[in-house]
Order: structure tokens, then C-alpha cells, then sequence
């Protein structure tokens, strides 16, 4: 890098200056297209949704009627009953899906991660879920939930699995004489947990190859080490394993975190936010007010929640990073 | 590991205790192995299996594995599947409307993120590295939550129901720039130094010997954004609205609707959009499953 050689002798820096600016022209057409989409798409979008956001602007292409109204569709979505269920739901969504996938992501690496025959074959069957898009995998699982389809079949039941807006911690607070407690604590809808199955199943294969890829650079003396101190097995996985495995596991809970505050597929195809509004998201109350689809578009007021959303996204990856930078 | 047991005879005790303990973990390995395989592939194989099936055989209980009777009534029904205001059928034209979207972004962020990259990794300018973190800064943006108050924006650029949402802002994007940057900065640059020395230009360095060195990095990225491009759902469905401007993701949609769904035709539908992808990941896995070194970009 620092070849350009500052001691050169005199005469020359007027050239190397001049070779310099070169350099940096050229540098800068070769970024001139990702600096234009990104003045434009990045900052410049971000900037007029952040605009909007303080107007009453409510269909999409009806400037003339939006005024500036400062704060309040900020005050607005801090006590908007469709905005706050749509944020448990997302809290509940997150809680459970991101625990479930860390975990399963890393159970299945280290069970991959051998020096065996058809390891290849293996990673490659168990990847593919996470090769198709969201959209095949939910309409798959559209029939594979149906009250006749093969989930129940398995199971001996007859749910109708996408549709029962029953929460499932609600026997619980039951059993203990609580039943009245808030819908949120009650957990999750038995439609809401499905998705959150169906997500699950098709985002394990993503970490876990990232998992896999971390094990493998782990040497093997480590564990050879770890052995003759009489670390194997679970041990080992407990005393070695998991700690070198620390920043990928950080990685994944904080990718984990954005992807499933955002999640809007599965609800889109799916559930559209039912049954009784216990699977609607942030993002799909958020594209309904912006486009006004089964509601009245209210564009300004969608774009303050997308805000909201972000600024909760963004804290809370900043609380996780903490976290793992201290211990 | 035998041979040296053999020859040294002092070790082989503690060596065939451990064949036998190795041999019972790769059973369990193999094991459990195939029954998750199972599992993850089985969703494929049952929908598969599923196009052949009538709506009846597809929603009566209790589920069959197999097809009462093999056909392709469904496949060919779901290829001449027609809507009202459209001359001819709409399936053929959601393959190619999701196939020339996803090659175009492919090209494009192949040239534009690789140029960029290469400047990162190789040229000295002012702004350089501020304009470096500012590209990880915009990773940490929650895409899905801009994205949608951004159709405003589109709506105000005169671009819905236009492809241009969806080639212009992905022509070149923070992850291409930063897994290439990273990957340049990993080949020796000596051979660029005596190219230069020979009075080659940085755009011929960049075109001549950097992107023909770069052929796994390049493999990867152009997987991975045709992946996303033939997968996005959220952008051509809020931007594509008349259905002859649908990709696939968005059209299959027709299949389903309040009342009822044509199961026969989610299915064949789900099909199409997902062998592409399955086909293009079992030809190239190794470069797919590489993409996976690259993820921590995302999260520096």
C-alpha cells in the first residue's frame, strides 16, 4: 500500500501529486455508480420516507393533500392497538425463532462437521430448504398445514393449523387461575407459532452452513488437546466448541434479530395478518397503510412506524453487541 | 492411522478402543444425519409428487404419498393458465420476467460491485475509508422496513408498474462491494505491480488479471444475486402490479384466493420457481456453500 514513497527526491512530488489525483479520479469513477444508487436509493429514499413520516400524506401519489402535522403519527403509532399487537407479535416472532434457529443451526453443524464419507451429500440435502424462496416454501407448507394434509396426519391431529388464533401459553396462565392476563403474555397464536416453524425449518440450513464453515478452521490439535485433559463429547461441544464458536453465534442472533423483526413473506402469503390480527407483523401493517390494501392508505403514518420499527431493530442489535462485547 | 498402530504396537490399545467409539459416533452420525435429510428434503418430494395429484386426492384424508393416476394435466394447465385481460397464457411470462430480472442483476452487480470492490481493495483515494464504513453502516438498515415507506418515492419517480425499482437500486449493492473488496484484497497483487510497470492502465489491471483471479468470489456473488433476484418478493410486489409485469413469486398468487385454493396449480407453480434455483444450487453447491465465509460481512 504505502509504496508511493514520500522521501522521494526533489522534483518529484509535483509528479506523484499529479499521479496521485489521477489515481483518485480514476478511484472515483470506478465508485461513481455505487455512490450515485447510493445518494439516491439509500440516503436520498431514506430522507423523503423520514419526510413523509411528518405529514398527513395518505395515498400514495396524493401530495397535494398532505400537510405537515410534526410529531403525531409518531404519538399515533405509540398507542395504535393494530401497531402494538403487530410489535408483540414481532417480539414473540423473534424470541422463539431466532433461539430455535441459533440452536438447531449449531446442533446441526457440529453433527456435519466430520471427517466422514458423504458429509458433502449430507450439507448439500440439508441445505436445500434454505435454497428456495420464502414464497415456494410457504405455499408448500399452506397444503402440508391443511386440517387434511400430511402435518396432521403425522401428528393424529386435525387442526386447522393457519387459521386458530388460540395462544398457546394461554393453558398455562390457565392452569395456574392467571386466564385473564394481556393477550401478549399468553404468547403466541397457534397460526403465528406455525409460520414460526415454517420459518424456522427454512432458515436453520442458512446459519448452519455458517456454523459449519467456523468449525471446519477450528485445528483439529484443539480437540486432540481437550482430549488428553479428558474433554469429549459433550464436554468438549461445551467447554471448546461453543466458545470458539462466540463470534459466528453473535453474528447469527444479530442477523437473526433484523430478519425476523422484518418478517412480511410468509404473512403476505399466508395469513395476510390473521386470524384476529395475532399474526400480523410491522412490515405487513406497514405495506397495507402504504399501499391501502384491506385498510384506508395512510402513508405518513406507515412511514412513522417503519421509523419506529427500525429505531427498535437498531437498538436492539446495539444492546445485543454490547452484551457480547463485555463478557 | 492403522499403519501406525501396527507399527508401533505400544499405541495400539487406546488407538482400537478409539475405532470402536469412532464407529459407534459415525452411526449415530449417519443416523440422525439422514433422518433430518429426510426431513428437509421431504416437503420437496411430497409437493413434487403432489403436481400429479387432483385438488380432491390433494386435500382428502388421510394424504397419500403417491398419485392415484401419473399426468401432467396440471403442469400443462398451469402453463396455458390465462387471466381475462391478458391475450395468451401468463405463466410463460412470469418465468421470463423473473429470469431477464434476475440476469440483469446478476450482469450488473457482477460489473459494478466488482469495480468498486477493486478500488477499495487496491487504489489509494481521498474518502476512501469513509466512504468503506459507510457501506457497512448501510448494511445495518432494515431493507424490508425502508423498502416499503419507499414506494412513495417510486410512486413520486413515475416508477410503478415499471422494472425500474427493481434493476436501478440493485445494480450494485454493500454486500457485492464488500465480499469483493475483501476477496481482491486476498490475491497477491505483485502481478498487478509489474502490469502496471509494463504501462497497463488500473482499468486493464482491474479487467485483465484481477477479475480473471477472481473467478470463485465472482462464481459466488453471481449465485447469490440470482438467488435473490429470482426469490424477491417484496419489491416486485409492491412496484408490479399489472399482471403481465409479475415475476413468478408474485403471480403464483392468483392460484391462491380468499375462498379457495387451486392446490394443483400452488403446487406446479412453487415447482417451477423452485427447480430453477434447486437445479442451479446442486450443479454449484460448493460455490453456495461458500457464500456462507462471506455472511460476516454483514455483520462487522
Amino acid at each position: 500500500m504505502a509504496t508511493a514513497t514520500p522521501a522521494a527526491p526533489a522534483g518529484r512530488p509535483s509528479r506523484a501529486r499529479s499521479l496521485a489525483r489521477r489515481e483518485a479520479i480514476t478511484a472515483y469513477l470506478f465508485i461513481a455508480p455505487y455512490l450515485i444508487v447510493a445518494a439516491v436509493f439509500t440516503v436520498g429514499l431514506l430522507v423523503y420516507a423520514f419526510g413523509i413520516s411528518f405529514t398527513s400524506l395518505t395515498a400514495s401519489f396524493a401530495a397535494a393533500n398532505a400537510r405537515f402535522v410534526g410529531i403525531d403519527n409518531y404519538l399515533r403509532a405509540m398507542t395504535d392497538a393494530d401497531f402494538l399487537a403487530a410489535l408483540g407479535n414481532a417480539f414473540w416472532y423473534f424470541v422463539i425463532v431466532s433461539f430455535f434457529q441459533t440452536i438447531g443451526a449449531i446442533l446441526l453443524a457440529v453433527t456435519l462437521n466430520a471427517k466422514l464419507q458423504g458429509m458433502r451429500v449430507y450439507r448439500t440435502l440439508l441445505y436445500s430448504p434454505s435454497v428456495a424462496s420464502s414464497i415456494v416454501m410457504s405455499l408448500i407448507f399452506l397444503w402440508l398445514y391443511l386440517p387434511t394434509g400430511f402435518i396432521n396426519y403425522l401428528l393424529g391431529t386435525d387442526i386447522p393449523w393457519l387459521t386458530t388464533p388460540d395462544r398457546i401459553f394461554a393453558p398455562l396462565w390457565g392452569a395456574v387461575g392467571l386466564g385473564g392476563v394481556p393477550a401478549f403474555l399468553q404468547g403466541p397464536s397457534v397460526a403465528w407459532a406455525s409460520i414460526m416453524v415454517l420459518s424456522i425449518f427454512t432458515t436453520i440450513p442458512t446459519f448452519m452452513v455458517m456454523f459449519l464453515t467456523a468449525l471446519q478452521d477450528v485445528p483439529g490439535f484443539v480437540y486432540e488437546a481437550a482430549a488428553i485433559d479428558g474433554a469429549t463429547g459433550p464436554k468438549a461441544f461445551w467447554y471448546i466448541t461453543l466458545p470458539l464458536l462466540r463470534p459466528v453465534i453473535a453474528l447469527v442472533v444479530i442477523l437473526g434479530t433484523i430478519g425476523t423483526f422484518q418478517v412480511f413473506d410468509q404473512v403476505a402469503i399466508l395469513t395476510k395478518g390473521g386470524p384476529l390480527k395475532t399474526t400480523l407483523t410491522p412490515a405487513f401493517l406497514i405495506y397495507q397503510k402504504t399501499l391501502g390494501t384491506g385498510t384506508q392508505a395512510e402513508a405518513g403514518f406507515a412511514a412513522a412506524m417503519a421509523f419506529i420499527l427500525a429505531f427498535v431493530i437498531v437498538a436492539i442489535t446495539l444492546v445485543q453487541r454490547r452484551m457480547i462485547e463485555q463478557d | 492411522m492403522a499403519t501406525t498402530a501396527s507399527s508401533r504396537p505400544v499405541a495400539a490399545t487406546p488407538a482400537e478402543g478409539r475405532t470402536a467409539s469412532f464407529y459407534i459416533s459415525a452411526i449415530v452420525r449417519y443416523g440422525l444425519l439422514s433422518l433430518i435429510a429426510l426431513i428437509a428434503f421431504m416437503p420437496f418430494v411430497l409437493s413434487f409428487l403432489g403436481t400429479f395429484k387432483t385438488n380432491v386426492e390433494l386435500t382428502t384424508f388421510p394424504p397419500k404419498i403417491l398419485p392415484d393416476q401419473w399426468g401432467w394435466e396440471n403442469w400443462a394447465r398451469v402453463w396455458a393458465f390465462s387471466l381475462p385481460s391478458i391475450d395468451g397464457a401468463v405463466m410463460p411470462r412470469w418465468i421470463w420476467n423473473s429470469t431477464w430480472l434476475a440476469l440483469v442483476n446478476v450482469v450488473s452487480q457482477l460489473f459494478f460491485c466488482s469495480l468498486a470492490g477493486y478500488a477499495f481493495a487496491r487504489m489509494r483515494f481521498p474518502g476512501r475509508d469513509i466512504i468503506y464504513s459507510f457501506i457497512i453502516a448501510t448494511m445495518a438498515i432494515p431493507g424490508v422496513i425502508t423498502m416499503i415507506p419507499g414506494f412513495v418515492f417510486f410512486a413520486r419517480l413515475g416508477w410503478i408498474n415499471t422494472f425500474w425499482p427493481l434493476i436501478v437500486p440493485s445494480i450494485v449493492t454493500p454486500f457485492g462491494i464488500l465480499m469483493l473488496t475483501q476477496f481482491f484484497k486476498s490475491i497477491p497483487k505483485e502481478l498487478e505491480e509489474a502490469a502496471a510497470i509494463d504501462g497497463l492502465s488500473r482499468f486493464g489491471s482491474y479487467l485483465q488479471i484481477a477479475l480473471p483471479l477472481s473467478r470463485p468470489a465472482l462464481i459466488t456473488l453471481a449465485i447469490l444475486s440470482f438467488q435473490g433476484s429470482w426469490n424477491n418478493f417484496t419489491a416486485p410486489l409492491l412496484f408490479l402490479q399489472r399482471p403481465e409485469m409479475m415475476t413468478l413469486t408474485v403471480g403464483m398468487n392468483f392460484f391462491r384466493t380468499q375462498f379457495s385454493n387451486d392446490f394443483s396449480a400452488i403446487l406446479v407453480g412453487a415447482m417451477f420457481n423452485a427447480i430453477p434455483v434447486l437445479v442451479l444450487f446442486f450443479v454449484l453447491n460448493r460455490y453456495f456453500l461458500e457464500s456462507a465465509s462471506y455472511s460476516g460481512l454483514a455483520g462487522q
